[in-house]
């Protein structure tokens, strides 16, 4: 365990979103795109795909359903873009788009209860893991958490969001949130330890 | 665990969390499904165009249709309505202008030349309330005509166009028997 965990460096949380993107041509993009542009609006999805598509990926720890989120998630930004004032960075607006996507469909969908026998299709796929074994067997780790767990782990210890801010997105108090992240790495050390072992 | 190790171990997990990258490519290209769903819907500009002039025709034709036999309330003379060509949807091509792909019957234009040489002579013997109101039912007929005409060269696999188009030579041609009947008539009373 302490072996697999030493290539981290403690004590590292980003509490502020990460996600800004280019703003100064995300801004001109986004004008463009508000005014109907749809090749502006592809540059902005060539620029924030990856991004997008990981969130949605860890989220719902399936392939096909994180290229669905992702679709749904571009095609929701291009029909509220009007209510995009710029407040934010284009990626932090986005990603929270994102979010909503993925809880959204969530509810909706049944898929979910089948996310475990579909975790292979993650693990398996080149483009979801780090470049280190760590990192792989994290990611793996994770997709095996409980949805609830899952998500707070996801926004909080990989996307940086802060406790109020993840609580927001997820529609849990703080308080929650951090009971979920606790939970989230108790059982991420079992399951870290049990693959040591 | 004791609580030391706990600590370390979330350190050391929040650490590495950290470090795994923000983005993932995609296996795919998933901008394609997403431009065309982003993509407005086609504007069937053609279509309105057309449907107005088809709805513009049905409400002239309907009116001078139904004046005009309103007016002309009068028995068919026994004569049977010149054949017009078709099977189906599908006018046969054989000769006049019909739209753009298709021709009316040689036996139908023949008839229709007939009384339309001879409408003049007709007319004149009508009185002039009963001809100004024929003539006038006749232009809204043949303007029906016209504009159906071009709203088939748009549209010329339209059905409802052919369909409109077609009735409205049938009342074209069943005015124009019908003035040829009551100038008839109205002749022989006066012979008498």
């Amino acid at each position: 365990m302490e072996g697999l965990l030493a290539v981290g460096r403690p004590g590292i949380v980003r509490e502020a979103a990460p996600v800004t993107g280019q703003i100064g041509g995300d801004a001109a993009l986004v004008a463009r795109a508000q005014r109907a542009d749809s090749g502006a609006f592809e540059s902005l999805y060539r620029a924030h795909v990856d991004k997008i598509y990981g969130l949605c990926l860890r989220m719902t720890g399936n392939v096909a359903e994180a290229e669905d989120c992702t679709q749904d998630a571009f095609i929701q930004a291009w029909n509220k873009l009007d209510k995009f004032r710029g407040e934010s960075a284009f990626g932090t607006w986005m990603h929270r788009v994102a979010v909503n996507t993925v809880l959204g469909r969530m509810r909706k969908s049944k898929r979910e209860h089948d996310r475990v026998q579909a975790v292979s299709d993650v693990v398996d796929a080149p483009e979801s893991i780090g470049d280190s074994s760590s990192l792989r067997e994290l990611e793996e780790a994770m997709n095996k958490l409980p949805r609830g767990a899952r998500h707070v782990f996801v926004l909080h210890a990989v996307y940086g969001y802060s406790h109020d801010e993840t609580g927001g997105m997820l529609g849990i108090a703080a308080g929650t949130s951090k009971a979920q992240l606790h939970r989230a790495k108790r059982l991420l050390a079992q399951q870290l330890k049990t693959d040591e072992d | 665990m004791n609580n030391g190790d706990e600590n370390r171990f979330d350190d050391e997990l929040t650490g590495l969390a950290a470090k795994l990258p923000d983005g993932v490519s995609p296996g795919r290209d998933l901008w394609p499904e997403i431009a065309e769903a982003i993509a407005p819907p086609a504007k069937h500009g053609g279509m309105l165009w057309t449907s107005g002039w088809a709805q513009a025709a049905a409400i002239v034709l309907l009116v001078a249709g139904s004046s005009g036999v309103t007016y002309f309330a009068v028995k068919d003379d026994g004569r049977a309505a010149p054949e017009i060509i078709y099977s189906g949807n599908v006018f046969e091509a054989v000769s006049g202008d019909f739209g753009q792909q298709y021709t009316l019957g040689n036996e139908y234009l023949d008839a229709r030349s007939e009384l339309a040489g001879g409408l003049e002579t007709k007319l004149s013997s009508l009185s002039p309330e009963t001809r100004q109101a024929v003539v006038k039912n006749l232009n809204s007929i043949r303007v029906a005509i016209q504009d159906l005409n071009r709203a088939l060269e748009v549209e010329p696999d339209n059905a409802l166009l052919q369909e409109l188009l077609l009735s409205t030579y049938h009342d074209e041609m069943s005015l124009m028997r019908k003035v040829d009947g009551i100038a008839n008539s109205a002749m022989r009373r006066d012979d008498i």
